[in-house]
């Protein structure tokens, strides 16, 4: 197996993904490298969501391929037609990627300790002392490690989201996967959920951002891409998009729009 | 009546022998018939049985009273039983204070008359407060009606473990993927919730037998009300799986869970809440559909009460059965809204 540092984490080639007619991800080939930070831009309905949820397996694609550090991976063909490989395969493959949600999603039945234990201890089997150990661990590197024995009920956007953040790296991935991270945060909660990505950006995670924040994109991006109808338009680094690619007109109009 | 003196008189003047042989004939015909008095007091009872059909009780009251004591001639039983006839004429007007009278004067002469002391305490019943004679009659009836509470609780309680295990079972199977399966326990909801209950103990206690399965009454009992109790269980706590945010599905499969383990470590749990009101709902009618199964020949609550109201006649023993099962379904009401806040704690703190 090649599992040497040069081979992408994640390779995606010819990615289509179909709602009916419409086509969300149209033929799109993305190598994320370990380390990289990528910032997906786009509007809304260009299918930068699906395509990140298509990274670990929560939407199904119709045409493509996915290799995980190099291996082939989540599909079989079976009678001509691609499915989804066994389901213990699919769920070893999501518990190396972490993912937040727009909305957190946070278990409303657990404390937030609970919450960030739980996949150490049922995904990963770890004893409950070990568990907690990483998950205070995990809460005292998002800064909330005081709020541990409530319930998510009482947090605010931006404690929530963080606790996301903890119960998705308690997992210890090796790629983090953010679908528009603060879209559904007030604005001045907005600062805590970047602050926490951007410490962890600093450690060297992998990433996967979907935002609207261009001033956030450009800061931890060493790539961005800007992805319409589902295609990318246009890539390149920070410096390069936000001067070069200002010119091309849909770019321009949609940050004119969002700015 | 008139003839025996006629024919006295006409003896006492005459002397010659055919008189003499129709004296000596009417002697022993009046020694062997009763005597004269007795005969008189018989016609007082019938007489006073007379005027009591026609209604006229004061006649009846009076006439009856004149039948004597036993001390006067022989005893032939018409003073008790006059007596008796006038006690239940005046326990039928509500004169409580007469009837005991007459009762302790039959009493007086026959100590022993069972039908007078009966009557007796008939009368002081009849009279006491209506609280009293409640309890009395509750402390009649409770140890049989007990009985049956506990039979209905036993099936309650089984019920009660069973269905929501065999009603999540078939939720998932109706959830799940597995086409035969979700057809299944489709069938089984359709069949279970689409038919009386009734019927549906006719057929496993009555029609089952004929395809080679006798059940005992209690087994067809629990089997009965554990179908058809799951069919409806099962249905809601499909739907309270599926009115959790899909989100939350997705959040548990990101974290590289299995399908089983965002099921019992995610959804479920959160469906606790929604269910109670529901579930308990569902509970509160399995403790008045148990009635049901008094039909397949089992002896609870309803058919206790059934039996003791035919025997006895006395509604007491419908209030009691109302007060009973009101009881049950009131703890089970208050243990659900505790159990709701328990469950939901997660929601306010």
């Amino acid at each position: 197996m090649k599992t040497d540092k040069t081979t992408p984490l994640i390779q995606l080639s010819g990615i289509t993904k179909r709602f009916g007619k419409l086509t969300a991800v149209d033929n799109v080939s993305l190598d994320i490298k370990r380390g990289e930070k990528l910032v997906i831009i786009g509007p809304s309905g260009s299918g930068k969501s699906t395509l990140l949820r298509a990274i670990n397996f929560l939407e199904k694609i119709d045409k493509g391929e996915i290799r995980f550090e190099g291996t082939r991976v989540g599909y079989v063909i079976k009678k001509g037609r691609m499915t989804l490989d066994k389901p213990s395969r699919i769920c070893a493959l999501r518990s190396e990627i972490g993912m937040v949600f727009q909305h957190f999603y946070l278990f409303p039945h657990m404390t937030v300790l609970g919450n960030v234990m739980e996949g150490p201890l049922t995904v990963q089997k770890k004893a409950p002392e070990e568990a907690r150990d990483i998950a205070l661990a995990m809460l005292d590197k998002v800064g909330i490690v005081d709020k541990k024995d409530v319930f998510p009920a009482t947090l605010s956007g931006g404690q929530k989201q963080r606790v996301a953040i903890a119960r998705a790296i308690a997992m210890r991935p090796k790629l983090m996967l953010f679908d528009e991270p603060t879209s559904a945060l007030d604005p001045e909660l907005v600062g805590e959920v970047f602050e926490t990505i951007r410490s962890l950006a600093k450690e060297g995670m992998t990433m996967v951002v979907v935002t609207h924040q261009m001033g956030f994109a450009r800061e931890i991006a060493d790539r961005v891409i800007f992805m319409e109808q589902g295609t990318f338009i246009a890539q390149g680094t920070p410096q390069e998009f936000f001067s070069k690619h200002m010119n091309n007109e849909r770019i321009k109009n949609f940050l004119d729009k969002i700015l | 009546m008139p003839i025996l003196p006629t024919t006295n008189s006409k003896t006492s003047r005459g002397g010659y022998t055919p008189l003499l042989v129709v004296f000596l004939l009417s002697c022993f015909l009046l020694t062997s018939t009763p005597p004269v008095r007795a005969q008189n007091t018989e016609n007082f009872l019938v007489q006073g049985k007379n005027a009591l059909s026609t209604g006229d009780i004061e006649t009846a009251a009076t006439l009856l009273r004149k039948v004597p004591h036993p001390g006067v001639h022989g005893d032939d039983g018409s003073f008790a039983q006059s007596r008796m006839l006038l006690a239940r004429m005046f326990f039928s007007v509500k004169d409580f204070a007469q009837a005991t009278a007459v009762c302790q004067e039959i009493l007086q002469f026959y100590p022993d008359n069972q039908e007078a002391k009966n009557f007796l305490t008939s009368i002081s019943r009849e009279s006491s407060p209506v609280y009293i004679q409640f309890f009395q009659d509750t402390i009649k009836f409770l140890p049989a009606l007990a009985k049956g509470t506990v039979m209905t609780l036993f099936l309650v309680l089984l019920t009660i473990i069973i269905s929501p295990i065999l009603g999540l079972l078939i939720a998932l199977g109706r959830i799940g993927s597995f086409r035969p399966v979700q057809s299944l326990c489709w069938f089984v909801i359709w069949i279970f919730r689409g038919t009386p209950l009734l019927l549906q103990l006719f057929f496993i206690y009555y029609a089952l037998p004929t395809f080679g399965i006798t059940l005992q009454p209690i087994t067809a009992a629990i089997m009965g009300l554990s179908l058809n109790y799951s069919a409806y269980l099962a249905e809601i706590i499909r739907g309270g799986i599926q009115s959790i945010d899909y989100g939350q599905t997705e959040a548990a499969k990101a974290l590289g869970m299995t399908y089983a383990q965002s099921m019992r470590r995610i959804i479920i749990p959160q469906t606790y809440k929604r269910l109670m009101p529901p579930i308990g709902n569902e509970f509160i009618a399995l403790i008045k559909d148990t009635a049901l199964v008094s039909t397949i020949a089992m002896v609870e609550l309803m058919r206790s009460a059934d039996l003791l109201f035919n025997t006895y006649f006395n509604i007491t023993v419908l209030i009691l059965a109302a007060l009973i099962y009101l009881a049950m379904t009131s703890v089970f009401t208050l243990t659900f809204e505790k159990i709701e806040t328990i469950v939901g704690a997660y929601e306010n703190r």
